[in-house]
């Protein structure tokens, strides 16, 4: 039996039992056993993705059939959506604690975790349509589950529009790439794109660009990001760190198969692309980022910018530092999952127990609130690609394969950003540990939410583990590169 | 010339993904927003089968991509809609353009 099918079953089961539990009259019931059930479905999925892993270094035996590869690559990012997912579950209990849809949040939740895991391993265009669906539809119900609060209704419909909108986008690429190899599995469209005439026909040019539009509106690409900071802002906390760190990786996965694999015949058109958008992405997502009040909206200019840095990959992709590039893409991909989730959990821990996120609530947040403090702090200098932490190591195989791959201006550039962004990670960090705070009670210690204390203490030691021996991740993420070239 | 017809097809079609992209960029409001979606997916659609019928006529990809796009973009504007009316009962208004809580 194939794997595929566990998740498919695990999780179908799960959120049904989870959505039918929100009937229930009991209201212990409707708040505490969804929890403990998509606990569960998330556990026994990474038990068995972390399984099929070790089996597959022993004995790399990838498995193709028509709708799904499940290859190293699939698992890598099955085991980054689960990770992010089992980081939401968990600080949910404490952040949605009290709210009135509980059941149905969970139910969304594992149904869109789902999504993500059959996105990881969809190789065909039908696949990928309903896995994309399968993934954004539920996010668009809970980025406004909270009805009563007008923030977050803005975000769910500006995100919804959008969203639609890309979709929408994707399947017009897709009957184009129908129209013009007859096929949607990416092996047969690789094959039938070969005995097209001219890679600069003007139909593949279109439909590079309806793709490149299409996944670029998940995976906050420049012209394509207006819609992350409104819903990253409005959003429940652990829903923003559920779409920068969950959906917007599986964004990247996709487009990895369908870009490097599918579509290598046409590179000509898509390299370069995807280095005027790297360049533009991160600097604007950079640029922006300074100028904002609200930490939250910081973060989520942030996690542009780090896209920004993951599309250098991308950019590479068909030179000679090929492998590189893709191997700092899952590198990054990985640390980037964890240190943003990081961030956005701390900032819902903030959330939670002072009731807002605005500046001034993290002046000296460190004698508050000590956990939070460090692992914010620790997560923000990751993503500034701070020495010894995991997102130098991957910030630095991405530049190197730019250099590799006769892009160094995309390097310098990439390498001036960090210095950048770091202008704003140390503004907040300054605000948490030299900053007087203001107002009355601001000295006082506030009791940290357990499960999101401990969710940002695992994040900060995978920060700090895969930092110290980052040929932790660095070797598996290239098994995944080597194991479909 | 046998692919007279399709050119047609292709016609009607991008025309349907001209205007849905155009009501999307212009429009202000949401439900007006949703339609052009609505407009977009059926473009796809119309393509989709278009394709099958003229070049790949064996093959039943294309039908059948067409069938899940139009399910999926009913579940599509199911959401949406219930989303549509959340923000109508807080605001009574669906104006896209006056929805501005947050601002940077």
């Amino acid at each position: 039996m194939s794997t595929v099918f566990y998740y498919a079953a695990i999780f179908t089961v799960s959120s049904m039992l989870v959505s039918m539990l929100s009937l229930s009259r009991s209201s212990s019931v409707r708040q505490s056993i969804p929890f403990f059930v998509s606990l569960a479905a998330l556990l026994l999925s990474l038990t068995l993705t972390l399984f099929k892993m070790l089996n597959y270094l022993s004995a790399p035996s990838p498995i193709y059939t028509n709708l799904f590869h499940e290859d190293f690559l699939a698992y890598f990012f099955a085991l980054t959506v689960l990770l992010v997912s089992l980081f939401v579950v968990l600080s949910s209990r404490n952040y949605m604690w009290g709210e009135r849809n509980l059941a149905v949040y969970f139910s969304l939740l594992l149904f869109s975790t789902l999504g993500m895991v059959l996105l990881s391993f969809a190789a065909d265009l039908l696949m990928i349509v309903v896995a994309w669906e399968l993934m954004s539809i539920p996010t668009y119900v809970l980025a406004g589950l909270r009805k009563s609060d007008p923030f977050s209704n803005e975000a769910s419909v500006k995100y919804f529009l959008l969203g639609a909108f890309s979709s929408g986008i994707l399947l017009y690429a897709i009957s184009l790439t129908y129209g013009l190899t007859g096929t949607t599995n990416l092996n047969a469209v690789l094959q039938n794109l070969q005995q097209l005439p001219n890679p600069l026909d003007p139909i593949a040019i279109l439909m590079l660009a309806l793709y490149i539009a299409g996944f670029g509106l998940k995976m906050s690409v420049v012209p394509f990001h207006m819609w992350i900071p409104d819903a990253y802002e409005g959003a429940p906390t652990t829903i923003s760190a559920f779409l920068s760190a969950g959906t917007k990786k599986a964004g990247f996965v996709v487009a990895i198969r369908v870009f490097v694999v599918a579509l290598p015949f046409l590179s000509v058109n898509w390299t370069t692309a995807f280095a005027i958008l790297a360049l533009a992405t991160m600097t604007l997502g950079n640029i922006a980022a300074l100028t904002q009040r609200s930490v939250s909206r910081m973060l989520a200019y942030s996690s542009i910018a780090q896209a920004g840095y993951l599309l250098i990959g991308f950019a590479v992709a068909s030179g000679p530092a090929k492998t590189l590039g893709l191997i700092g893409v899952l590198f990054h991909v990985f640390n980037h999952a964890v240190m943003q989730s990081a961030a956005f959990l701390a900032v819902a821990a903030v959330d939670r127990a002072i009731g807002k996120v605005g500046l001034d609530s993290f002046a000296s947040l460190w004698r508050r609130m000590p956990i939070t403090a460090l692992s914010l702090a620790v997560a923000l200098l990751a993503l500034a690609g701070i020495p010894p932490l995991n997102g130098f190591w991957s910030k630095l195989v991405l530049f190197t394969a730019a250099i590799q791959g006769d892009m160094a201006w995309l390097a310098v550039a990439a390498v001036l950003n960090s210095a950048l962004s770091l202008g704003y990670y140390a503004w907040v960090i300054k605000r948490m540990y030299i900053d007087e705070p203001t107002g009355l009670g601001a000295q006082s210690k506030i009791r940290e939410p357990t499960l999101i204390s401990a969710v940002l203490l695992i994040a900060t030691a995978i920060t700090i583990v895969v930092g110290i021996y980052p040929s932790l991740i660095y070797d598996l993420a290239k098994a995944a590169v080597l194991a479909y070239q | 010339m046998i692919l007279e017809p399709l050119v047609n097809y292709l016609f009607v079609s991008v025309v349907l993904f001209a205007i849905g992209v155009y009501g999307l960029v212009t429009k202000k409001n949401a439900l007006r927003m949703l339609f052009a979606v609505e407009i977009l997916i059926n473009s796809a659609n119309l393509n989709f089968v278009a394709f099958t019928r003229y070049l790949h006529p064996t093959s039943v990809t294309g039908q059948a991509l067409a069938m899940f796009s139009i399910s999926l973009a009913a579940a599509e504007a199911a959401v949406g809609l219930a989303i549509i009316l959340a923000v109508f009962r807080l605001r009574k208004d669906v104006d896209v353009s006056e929805i501005k809580g947050l601002r940077g």
